[in-house]
């Protein structure tokens, strides 16, 4: 909500809005009011990418809810597949075959990497390193590439992942391709782990949240991580294949704005690693489940309710759906990370910060409007 | 399937006189009357369920009622409890839990109370969150029929072009 301004009290006192107009910032604003170069106090105004994809969702089958669901995050459209794909499967009671299971990992893997990467680009552009945004975006388009080879779309699958498995194979040259992205993923990961001054001096003992805070505020993901508690979804209730693939889970103590972009890199390591596990085990056969291989007209949801986790790039991704037996979901609940992140934490951090910090404690979290307002 | 999911699902089952039911691995249900919300849910919380996932609410518009769930996760237990609770839906008022889960809780209270108009009582921020001068009923519920809403506001019947979507 836009209020008007208020006149200032006494001369160093004013209100200041960051966002929503700004070109990293998405479509999301905080009013600041801000005393000399302190903030005192900051309230988040959401709403600008409200289009209410859970009241959408109702009028719909799970079909082209799955495309639906790209929208959720613009950032990582196939993890958010993922969850809803997930949460269809357990609801109708499908078995996924195994081969549809390695290439939704593979996938949901190569979506965390360039949604880190953009993380990293944001980041490094919030602290004044421009050049680390336009590596990071550079990198990334490789991964957009091997999205647009296996997928077709570029940044939206138009529902790769669906009930039941994945929309098409792998094709013959896929493998290969994905090898060597990962190389060049590599090379990113090298250049985003080089020792940089003053990212460093920028992002060092800034936007400090203590574990006990975080906790309390929800938060989930790598930033939980970054204030030291060992979580993740993927190694609390494996959902997929991960139960059966080696991979760590990067914490760090400290609770800054640095420890969260160490985690964010250190990911991106975790995950190549996890993608080459899967495309060496990947199995062969059907991608997906037999009876939905051709559309199906009457698409009937049993009736039930399922609470479906996972872990995407930015926390804990959950879908609650609920179907009364009708082809469409009865209701549909969406938990996004970022909806905790940036309202309640991100208020919570920026109080007491000096002004120059406000951009890199807001990208420290790994935001994304789009699965806030949903 | 561990052990613990059973143990805590009698816990909760004798100590509350619910029935409550084991899903799947990691994931239990209760159905719980409303009185006894709060109670349950400063229990679960003391037993480690320490991170609110999120809270829905469910319109029932059949049965006039508003089902509310908590979905509840334990870092130490690796468990889901969903606490479901029915309230009237007409006059959908309900005790806040942000004294137990703090700010998480607060947050996913003020959202619903903008999407589904339940009252919160002792949540001090309800302000609208999304939308911006919204003057009708709650959207989300189940007699706001977006698509009516549209055909209202933004089509034109006379416009040749608009005119199908009255049909």
């Amino acid at each position: 909500m836009i209020e008007e301004m208020e006149p200032a009290p006494k001369g160093t006192e004013y209100d200041f809005y960051f966002g929503p107009a700004h070109p990293g910032s998405g479509n999301f604003g905080v009013k600041l009011k801000i005393d000399g170069e302190i903030v005192v106090s900051a309230r988040a105004d959401p709403g600008y990418l409200h289009r209410g994809f859970e009241k959408l969702m109702e009028y719909r089958t799970p079909i082209q809810n799955a495309v639906l669901s790209d929208r959720l995050c613009i950032l990582e459209p196939l993890n958010w597949n993922l969850v809803h794909a997930e949460a269809v499967d357990e609801l109708m009671g499908i078995e996924v075959p195994e081969r549809a299971k390695y290439i939704r990992v593979i996938m949901a893997e190569l979506s965390r990497i360039q949604s880190h990467i953009i993380w990293y680009g944001v980041f490094s552009k919030g602290t004044g390193f421009d050049t680390g945004f336009k590596m990071a975006f550079g990198y990334r388009d490789y991964i957009l590439d091997l999205f647009e080879l296996i997928t077709g779309g570029r940044v939206y699958p138009a529902g790769y992942i669906c009930p039941g498995g994945v929309r098409r194979d792998f094709p013959d040259n896929a493998k290969m391709k994905i090898l060597k992205v990962l190389d060049k993923m590599n090379k990113m990961i090298k250049l985003g782990e080089l020792e940089n001054p003053a990212m460093d001096a920028r992002s060092k003992d800034v936007g400090v949240l203590k574990l006990k805070d975080a906790i309390r505020l929800g938060v989930t993901g790598p930033v939980l991580r970054g204030s030291g508690m060992n979580v993740d979804v993927r190694k609390e209730e494996p959902y997929e294949v991960y139960d059966r693939l080696d991979f760590e889970v990067p914490v760090r103590k400290k609770g800054d704005a640095y420890a969260r972009y160490c985690i964010g890199i250190e990911e991106m390591k975790q995950s190549v690693k996890i993608v080459k596990q899967a495309l060496e085990d990947l199995p062969d056969g059907d991608v997906i489940e037999t009876s939905l291989k051709k559309p199906k007209l009457s698409y009937k949801i049993p009736e039930g309710e399922v609470y479906v986790r996972n872990e995407i790039a930015r926390g804990e991704a959950a879908i609650y759906m609920v179907s009364n037996g009708n082809s469409t979901p009865y209701r549909v609940k969406v938990r996004g990370p970022d909806f905790l992140h940036m309202i309640p934490v991100l208020e919570h951090l920026l109080k007491g910060v000096q002004i120059a910090d406000v951009p890199a404690v807001y990208w420290s979290l790994n935001i994304c409007p789009a699965d806030m307002d949903r | 399937m561990t052990k613990k999911e059973p143990n805590l699902l009698d816990e909760i089952n004798s100590k509350f006189k619910t029935d409550g039911r084991i899903q799947r691995e990691h994931r239990i249900w209760v159905s719980i009357n409303v009185n006894k919300l709060i109670e349950i849910c400063r229990w679960l919380k003391e037993k480690g369920f320490t991170h609110l996932s999120s809270i829905s609410v469910t319109d029932w518009l059949e049965k006039g009622e508003y089902e509310l769930t908590y979905h509840l996760w334990s870092y130490d237990n690796k468990m889901l409890v969903t606490v479901k609770t029915r309230i009237n839906r007409n006059k959908p008022i309900v005790e806040s839990v942000s004294p137990i889960w703090g700010e998480s809780a607060q947050i996913h209270e003020r959202e619903l109370h903008e999407l589904f108009g339940v009252k919160f009582k002792g949540n001090k921020d309800l302000l609208p969150l999304f939308l911006e001068n919204w003057q009708g009923s709650a959207p989300f519920r189940k007699d706001f029929d977006w698509r009516d809403y549209v055909r209202e506001e933004f089509y034109d019947k006379k416009n040749e072009r608009e005119k199908v979507y009255y049909d």
